[in-house]
């Protein structure tokens, strides 16, 4: 008989791409648009959610992904808003198994919530192949990190549907050319929105909230 | 290193196709260029959980398949392994990625003398 080949021909995250179809459904059953938010560690990632937490109130709930501590949806909680904290245990990203049973946690459904934040565990690269069953997702770069970061991580930068600048407060402290990051991150993904936040100072995260709720209307009459 | 999921998900499809046959001599994989996903992780991480669940050492061969881009500026289709470039023809950056995020399980390769 010798060597036979047998056709597959599925990719290879059929089942996260199952389980995030799924849970995209059930968002949108539960009236939720879901963001997925990914930068690198100490980013901003968390006090950008405490900022939008700040305007968008009890309607904002979290996942928060980290690989150790509760310390994210704690900070969550004490803006006012309900967290479910995911501990990979190691893994350097979240994958649409872990969100659905974060959601199940949950309990999505009938209790008001019409924004769905997933903050991915803080990495630029392993994240970006992972469908949570989010709607768009959110990349997140401060001035601190340097302004020449998009090129260098394409692979996130052009999957992005929203592009952050955070920390802008501390724009005047270090040099740092945002017109040359949204450009690059334009280049690869030419649909890409662009904000410009301090959580600091509140800047700009209105202007974010609100173009998320508009998607949320968007999405959901559709 | 999400390659080392990935190629557990691989090792979770592959066991689904054979059961529990472990005559597995190669495995072939297409990886696009912009999946994010790179071969030579993917490779080692593949080698090791393969041998972890009984597989030997099967052979991972890697296809490339190149991008495939339209420009919305001037119309174009056009392949490329890199979004920096823009338009062959007009360089206008306004694309949308057609193809170039997969990773596929395309087939894998079972020794029916060795069973």
């Amino acid at each position: 008989m010798g060597p036979r080949i047998l056709r597959i021909g599925l990719p290879v995250m059929e089942k996260n791409d199952r389980l995030a179809a799924r849970n995209r459904g059930l968002f949108e059953k539960s009236g939720l648009y879901a963001v997925n938010i990914i930068g690198s560690p100490g980013t901003g990632k968390t006090s950008l959610l405490e900022a939008m937490a700040r305007v968008l109130g009890k309607s904002l709930v979290v996942i928060e992904g980290d690989v150790q501590t509760r310390r994210d949806a704690e900070r969550i909680e004490k803006a006012g808003c309900t967290a479910f904290q995911i501990e990979t245990g190691g893994a350097c990203h979240l994958d649409a198994g872990m969100v659905s049973k974060a959601a199940a946690g949950l309990g999505l459904e009938g209790r008001g919530f019409e924004v769905l934040a997933i903050e991915n565990v803080g990495n630029l690269i392993c994240p970006s192949s992972y469908d949570l069953g989010e709607h768009t997702k959110l990349g997140i770069l401060s001035v601190t990190e340097g302004d020449d970061k998009v090129l260098k991580y394409p692979s996130i930068f052009s999957r992005i549907g929203i592009l952050v600048t955070s920390k802008i407060d501390l724009l005047p402290h270090v040099g740092f050319d945002i017109g040359r990051v949204e450009a690059e991150c334009r280049s690869l993904n030419p649909d890409v929105l662009c904000f410009r936040t301090s959580a600091t100072t509140g800047e700009g995260v209105g202007d974010l909230c609100r173009h998320i709720l508009s998607e949320r209307k968007r999405v959901l009459r559709a | 290193m999400h390659e080392y999921s990935i190629a557990q998900d691989m090792i979770g499809l592959i066991e689904r196709t054979l059961g529990a046959r472990r005559d597995l001599l190669a495995v072939t994989v297409t990886i696009g260029p912009l999946s994010g996903v790179s071969p030579e992780s993917l490779r080692f991480c593949f080698s090791e959980i393969a041998r972890q669940n009984g597989f030997g050492e099967p052979e991972l061969l890697v296809n490339s398949a190149p991008a495939t881009i339209r420009c919305r500026s001037c119309d174009l289709e056009y392949e490329t392994d890199d979004l920096r470039g823009g338009c062959p023809s007009c360089s206008s950056h306004d694309m949308v990625v057609l193809s170039g995020r997969q990773c596929t399980l395309d087939s894998v390769e079972i020794d029916e003398d060795g069973r």
